[in-house]
């Protein structure tokens, strides 16, 4: 038994053509009880930027919180709103104080940053449980269908996706990944984030 | 009580005197009002902080003095007052830029350093066993949400972002000086021989580039912005502020 | 063997738990009463390590009280089960964590909402409609899959939560011989035997 799968739950996130999507699994469990299926794994950084948090569930609501009390001394200290990269590093820097006692989550973002000329850049990321980033330019899983995302993904994503299709993609991915994993699934929740907006659609899974 | 120097509560750092004043604070003031004159001029394009460095000796080797000092790659620091609270101010604001640096990936803005450094000052203030730091700092940077911009903290803690102002002896006439010579469209060029001219006025000796330290602050171009923070080569930010060479110095003095 | 659930309904919240305290094979007392009332609306039923739920529920309860005590209301049940949520998670990681399972259940007088929050030891909290601790909680959560209606008036909860007990007592080996069955709503706490 692993802590990293005591509780269950995936979290994806994809780059797509100026936007962003970033979807997770609705399930909380007890090992292989079920105990919810409205337990959120993603949430708001900034309008533009979202952090999904699959691993111990503790560890979500209590990083959820504690990302959330940075971030907001943060915007005070600096009169600005956080940019993705910069929030990659705090992610990375509060899980590494905690190198020798980690909380269990390995965290996701995905978000889009406007460059001084006014050129949009995706951007997603993704640490381990100690806070070691991993850049990448197509996709990034974690969670217990972790295995099983990065398989579907790698056969459904392409390059330059439009957000519509980029959400299709990325629901197509999410919902057939967590039917092959025990511990994920019970619907799931799925934002494409763009320049000007953020779709958040919940989808029906299995139930089983 | 009632004595010209502040009798009792001269001494108890923390102790109001009765009109309301720390009187150590008014004797740190002193000590930088003591010190050599240091200006900075916020221009269009960038920034100049410059001092004069005097010894009191010529058998003093001044090519160890360093009294514009980088802080990170995107700030620098000028003071007026004593040297060694300056070391210590600027260890501790170099620190600062580097903790700040392995939390977010990047250097501070200069506002958040300006911050941090004036946290420190104002802490002497009310802290036991310790007395004010006896310096006026100029911090000069340049971040990409504001800009360059132009601080000066005192040893009280309190700040103040300024177009251009001058710390340490002769502060009443520069800064006179400089509200005549300022005005909002002034290039980086002229700025610094704005500076050299202010120093001019009430420079005892010569001015030349062993007695005359500069800073400037640089604006990165809108391509070099659009590559982003770290420069490909090295991985690094391209610094925005850096101290000028002598021969440089030499140059703007000759001119 | 300890068996609590809970269930939401129209404008209330039903926690029942079992009154059995065992050690080992033997029953200690039978008339043990898991439910604590936190305030005027709020209910928490404990279950794990014996001096663990009493030392901890305590701490709680007088915890809650201070905050009314000294701001002259009191906490939502949101915000009482994350502080407590977050007392277990801060205890998890301690030298001595406590282990209490919690089912709390509430009813905000500012919303007029009914709550119940799951919350285990490690701090695991999530909000749920019905749920359930201990080894009851197998069969309870299945049919309360099936039986659960959130809109059910009082009548009907309860009749739910007879079948629940009913269902652990017909497939549980050591079938719980009470139940201690507590309801929050608008009017505040009040106990009723079924």
């Amino acid at each position: 038994m692993s802590i990293m799968e005591y509780n269950g739950g995936s979290v994806i996130a994809m780059v797509g053509k100026e936007c962003v999507a970033i979807a997770c699994d609705l399930r909380l469990g007890n090992q292989a009880l079920g105990i919810s299926s409205k337990f959120e794994k993603i949430f708001p950084v900034t309008d533009k930027l979202y952090v999904g948090l699959p691993g111990l569930a503790t560890d979500v609501t209590t990083l959820k919180e504690l990302f959330r009390y940075r971030v907001n001394m943060y915007t005070i200290k600096e009169e600005r709103e956080i940019e993705p990269d910069t929030f990659a590093h705090l992610v990375s820097s509060t899980l590494y104080e905690r190198r020798f006692g980690p909380y269990f989550i390995e965290p996701v973002m995905a978000g889009i940053s406007t460059t001084p000329g006014g050129k949009v850049k995706p951007f997603i990321a993704a640490t381990d449980l100690i806070g070691c980033l991993n850049f990448a330019k197509d996709f990034v899983v974690a969670g217990t269908a972790s295995s099983k995302l990065f398989g579907v993904a790698e056969g459904l994503w392409e390059p330059d996706l439009e957000p519509e299709d980029l959400f299709e993609t990325i629901s197509q991915t999410m919902l057939n990944a967590v039917d092959r994993d025990a511990y994920s699934g019970w619907g799931t929740m799925v934002y494409v984030i763009t320049k000007d907006k953020v779709i958040q659609r919940t989808l029906k899974g299995r139930m089983d | 009580m009632a004595s010209a120097d502040g009798g009792a509560y001269s001494y108890s750092l923390t102790v109001f005197s009765p009109s309301g004043k720390l009187v150590q604070i008014e004797h740190a003031l002193a000590v930088v009002a003591g010190g050599t004159t240091s200006l900075g001029i916020k221009a269009s394009n960038g920034i100049v902080i410059a001092t004069e460095k005097k010894t009191s000796s010529i058998l003093i080797d001044d090519s160890m003095l360093d009294k514009v000092s980088v802080i990170c790659p995107n700030i620098g620091i000028v003071y007026s007052g004593m040297g060694p609270d300056s070391r210590v101010l600027i260890s501790k604001a170099r620190k600062c830029a580097q903790a700040y640096w392995k939390m977010h990936g990047e250097y501070p803005p200069t506002r958040v350093l300006v911050q941090e450094v004036a946290t420190i000052m104002q802490q002497a203030t009310q802290s036991g066993g310790v007395r004010p730091y006896g310096v006026s700092l100029l911090i000069a940077g340049w971040d990409i949400n504001r800009g360059q911009s132009l601080y000066q903290v005192d040893p009280s803690g309190s700040f103040w972002a300024w177009k251009a102002s001058a710390i340490g002896k002769n502060m009443v006439n520069a800064k006179t000086f400089l509200e005549k010579r300022y005005n909002d469209d002034i290039s980086l060029e002229d700025a610094i021989h704005t500076a050299l001219l202010t120093l001019k006025e009430g420079f005892e000796g010569q001015m030349t580039e062993k007695t005359i330290e500069i800073g400037v602050v640089t604006i990165p171009t809108p391509e070099e912005l659009e590559l982003g923070k770290a420069d490909a080569a090295t991985g690094r930010p391209k610094p925005t502020f850096r101290k000028l060479t002598e021969e440089e110095v030499r140059d703007y003095l000759a001119l | 063997m300890e068996t609590s659930f809970a269930i939401t309904g129209k404008g209330y919240t039903i926690v029942a738990s079992d009154t059995t305290a065992a050690r080992s094979i033997v029953k200690m007392k039978v008339d043990e009463d898991r439910i604590k009332v936190l305030s005027s609306h709020l209910l928490m039923a404990c279950s794990g390590e014996p001096g663990d739920t009493i030392q901890f529920s305590e701490f709680v309860e007088r915890n809650i009280r201070l905050f009314q005590i000294r701001n002259n209301y009191s906490l939502k049940p949101s915000a009482a089960a994350a502080w407590i949520r977050r007392s277990l998670a801060q205890s998890l990681r301690s030298r001595k964590p406590y282990s209490v399972n919690l089912l709390l259940g509430g009813y905000d007088t500012t919303s007029h909402r009914p709550h119940l929050y799951w919350v285990d030891y490690l701090g695991t909290m999530t909000e749920v409609p019905f749920a359930a601790h201990g080894y009851g909680s197998y069969f309870v959560l299945s049919l309360l899959d099936k039986y659960h209606d959130p809109e059910a008036p009082l009548e009907e909860g309860l009749a739910v939560l007879k079948r629940c007990m009913d269902e652990v007592a017909k497939r549980l080996i050591v079938n719980p011989s009470a139940y201690k069955i507590k309801i929050v709503d608008k009017d505040g706490v009040r106990e009723i035997e079924l």
